[in-house]
């Protein structure tokens, strides 16, 4: 008797096994998104982008249009489609890289702008795809391919707080939150929230996931669990930080 | 902590990217400003590794923007600054590097070819020669050496940056994924005791002195308000490139003599052109190869001199006809025909080479 | 270690022979566990191989997995033309990686460089629980970072948990005996200020002949053939 695993009817069959690493992350993120998708019914009218990294191996793992982009120009593709065709769902799917170094400027000002997108960034603290160098939401002392011996804070800054600048930024509006794989119930409530943002047009909406890597992190599965339910939590605070009129959750 | 990084002459086995970094220390670069694109993060890795047991710096930007832009700060702070990319990396750069160009600012930067265009491949390519040579919205004021292995990237990764800071042009080594990640045998070395004259880096600003009192201030631009100023900043530029082209302008011929073929290529192809000749040769043909060192400036006068004594030159690339393209410019008026073997984004055989040859004759 | 005595080098029929290699980058890990395993495969002995290089994004053993196929190894690695892009890096694991450890007989593990050193171990399911479990760092002092024996011991001393030192001191087309003996020598230093065992000295085919069975410390010699070439253009 074979169990077959309940996936969201977005999900393209065509295209599975997907590409992405034992114990990645990246699957339990996009499993919430395409059950928000399915739940929501936008399945038609939604539009996904990656940027270059590990988000690239979602391109073709939903039965949506999706367009491959460069490196953290994905917002501003996803902002170009909403600008010309406003009845479109966008979501721009990036990691911490593509968010918050190379794409940071974008970010910022589409935040800024307030712009009806969805932006959904998952952080595992580091470069993966290109095999593991820094990047700004690494932690302080991990070890990386550009931080041999450890990121010295004094040197480089602290690991960057995302969804705080976000919220910081936007206007009333947007939506801003950071969720977690390890409360995978509370994320996909998240990003519902999000994407039901942009549905309503009430302005931009931005979900932050920690994730995990154990491939770059060279954990084992205890070690992996640990490191984003005890470690990550302590730099990157989990709820929402804006909610456009109501209260807060977390 | 401020050893020689290299003690006399050592032979070693070594990546190309490790070459450069290598070098970069040799040649007393103090610090690397640069960005994660593959395939040469491996100068960034061991940079990191080594440069805090030489006492160099540096500093992982948020981009590839910033990394030129940081790049230049360097510069203009009067030390020896580099940083390396590729493919879309490299697209970003040209923003700073017209910068560089405009102001002449000696800037040294790495580039592995990557295949192209947009993201393409992480592999290799010959198709960032346009863009590297010509890229921003500039004149080409710049020198490019085209490497073919890791001795030439070890040697001309320190020549880069005495080129650059005696001459203040922006200067490039154009190497590619393959001299990247190869692996051979080749000799390091200090290169002062190989007389090598190092040429020493000086401030563009904060001079000693308080600026209105002691001295003048620096007051740098890169802006004009009229076209005629323009016209004079530029022929200025232009006219001090082609005074010390002569002095840069390097080539390497093979067998070109009494050649009725000649092969051109560069980079890594160029190699696949010299074993070409060797088998070619061995079997009888008449058949030469001149590989431009310096694709800017561009050896135009001694290729048309090569060339005009062949009855077909066999032009190879990686491109779909970038450095086709300096050739024709470069040998304006050679009659001889030019037939094109060109293979975006792939590698190039001796056999492959050697196949298209006999094909002439 | 006494010349050919080195259990590990010629294991009895019964004991499974289970080594990941590690070292610096371009130092020969995935030449010398090749070879290794063709080894091991041509004794009758059934291996699989592992692509565990999780930071290299092209010189690797992947696009040799045909070649490997052919020649009797069962190899867990990425196909090269799935994985070497979509344009970047492509450098994740194959799933069945994780599990590599549950399959029979012999296996090999290819683990790239990088500054998780021997901890990509951890990916391994059960790896603490494999008895047989080798882990050899293999070290060329052509390379300036493992050119001394101070700098090995660093070197050693950050990967975690070394098991032996594998001496693959070379200069590709130029190397010759001397080259050889030289990092014998070194290797061995290190190794014993590491109180670690030299398991071989591996020699390329054709120079093999001329450094003998033994090295000038008394190393096995073990004979390898190059197949990473094969991986490129």
């Amino acid at each position: 008797m074979s169990v077959q695993p309940q996936m969201p009817a977005v999900w393209r069959t065509e295209t599975k096994p997907h590409k992405f690493c034992p114990g990645c992350g990246h699957p339990l993120v996009l499993k919430a998104l395409g059950e928000a998708i399915t739940e929501l019914g936008i399945q038609e009218k939604a539009m996904l982008g990656c940027d270059i990294g590990c988000s690239l191996l979602a391109w073709d793992l939903f039965n949506l249009d999706s367009v491959q982009t460069h490196h953290g120009r994905t917002v501003p593709i996803m902002v170009g489609i909403k600008r010309a065709k406003p009845e479109v769902i966008t979501i721009a799917y990036m990691g911490d890289g593509g968010g918050y170094a190379i794409g940071s400027q974008h970010l910022v000002n589409t935040a800024m702008r307030n712009d009806r997108v969805t932006v959904i960034l998952v952080n595992n603290i580091q470069y993966a795809m290109t095999g593991g160098q820094m990047a700004p939401t690494t932690l302080p002392g991990q070890k990386t391919e550009t931080s041999p011996y450890g990121r010295d804070v004094e040197a480089t800054g602290n690991p960057a707080q995302g969804p705080e600048m976000v919220a910081a930024i936007t206007s009333e509006g947007a939506y801003v939150a950071r969720g977690t794989v390890a409360d995978v119930r509370q994320l996909k409530r998240f990003i519902k929230k999000a994407l039901e943002n942009q549905i309503a047009g009430r302005g931009f909406s931005f979900v932050e996931a920690l994730s995990l890597c154990p491939t770059n992190w060279a954990t084992n599965a205890k070690e992996t669990w640990r490191m984003v339910e005890e470690e990550m939590p302590r730099f990157f605070k989990v709820g929402e930080l804006k909610v456009p009129g109501e209260k807060k959750e977390g | 902590m401020t050893d020689k990084p290299i003690q006399g002459e050592q032979r070693v086995f070594m990546t190309g990217n490790e070459a450069v970094a290598w070098a970069a220390l040799a040649a007393g670069a103090q610090i690397m400003y640069g960005y994660p694109i593959t395939p040469q993060n491996e100068i960034m890795h061991y940079w990191t590794r080594l440069a805090p047991m030489y006492g160099r710096k540096f500093l992982q930007t948020e981009d590839e923007i910033s990394a030129g832009f940081t790049t230049i700060g360097g510069v203009l702070a009067g030390v020896k600054a580099f940083t390396g990319s590729a493919g879309p990396g490299n697209t970003l750069m040209q923003e700073p590097m017209s910068m560089a160009e405009m102001m002449r600012l000696p800037t040294v930067m790495v580039v592995t070819q990557r295949g192209g265009p947009s993201t393409a491949t992480v592999i290799y390519s010959q198709q960032e020669v346009t863009m590297t040579c010509y890229g921003g919205n500039g004149e080409g004021f710049r020198i490019v050496y085209s490497t073919s292995g890791q001795q030439d990237l070890f040697d001309y990764t320190i020549k880069a940056f005495n080129t650059a800071w005696k001459y203040r042009f922006p200067t490039f080594v154009l190497g590619d994924g393959y001299q990247a990640k190869m692996r051979e045998p080749f000799v390091i070395y200090d290169p002062e005791l190989r007389g090598i004259e190092m040429v020493k880096a000086e401030p563009y600003m904060g001079n000693p002195g308080t600026p209105g009192i002691d001295r003048d201030p620096a007051h740098l631009r890169n802006t004009y308000n009229m076209e005629d100023e323009l016209l004079e900043a530029v022929r200025q530029i232009g006219a001090a490139y082609e005074k010390i082209s002569p002095e840069v302008v390097e080539y390497e011929q093979f067998e070109t003599g009494d050649a009725k073929v000649l092969l051109v290529a560069h980079g890594i192809v160029s190699r696949a052109a010299q074993g070409a000749v060797k088998v070619l040769r061995q079997q009888g043909y008449q058949v030469g190869h001149f590989r431009p060192i310096t694709l800017r400036p561009f050896p135009g006068v001694e290729l048309k001199a090569a060339a005009d004594k062949a009855r077909h030159v066999l032009l190879i690339e990686s491109s779909y006809g970038q450095f086709k393209k300096l050739v024709t410019d470069g040998i304006y008026g050679c009659t001889t025909p030019i037939l094109s073997y060109l293979k975006p984004g792939e590698g190039i055989t001796v056999e492959e080479i050697v196949a298209e040859a006999k094909k002439l004759f | 270690m006494p010349a050919g005595e080195v259990a590990n080098i010629y294991p009895a029929k019964e004991q499974r022979v289970v080594e990941a290699y590690v070292g610096e980058y371009a130092s020969g890990k995935s030449e010398v566990a090749i070879n290794r395993a063709l080894f091991l495969a041509a004794k009758g002995r059934q291996v699989t191989i592992a692509d565990l290089d999780l930071v290299e994004p092209f010189y690797t053993l992947r696009p040799i997995k045909k070649v490997l196929e052919a020649k009797g190894l069962k190899v867990i690695a990425w196909d090269a033309t799935k994985a070497t892009g979509l344009g970047e890096a492509g450098t994740v694991i194959l799933p069945e990686a994780r599990w590599v450890l549950r399959n029979p007989g012999d296996i090999i593990l290819d683990i790239g460089y990088g500054v998780k050193g021997a901890r990509s171990l951890n990916l391994l399911h059960g790896y603490q629980e494999v008895k047989e479990l080798r882990v050899y760092a293999v070290a060329n002092i052509s390379r300036p970072v493992t050119g001394t024996e101070e700098r090995i011991v660093e070197y050693i001393k950050s990967l975690g948990r070394v098991d032996g030192l594998i001496n693959n001191t070379h200069l590709g087309d130029d190397t010759d005996v001397g080259t050889v003996q030289r990092g014998a020598a070194v290797v061995s230093d290190a190794a014993a200020r590491l109180g670690l065992p030299v398991i071989f000295t591996s020699v390329e085919e054709k120079l093999a002949p001329a450094v003998g069975r033994i090295d000038e410390r008394g190393n096995p010699v073990f004979v390898l053939r190059r197949y990473m070439p094969g991986a490129f253009w």
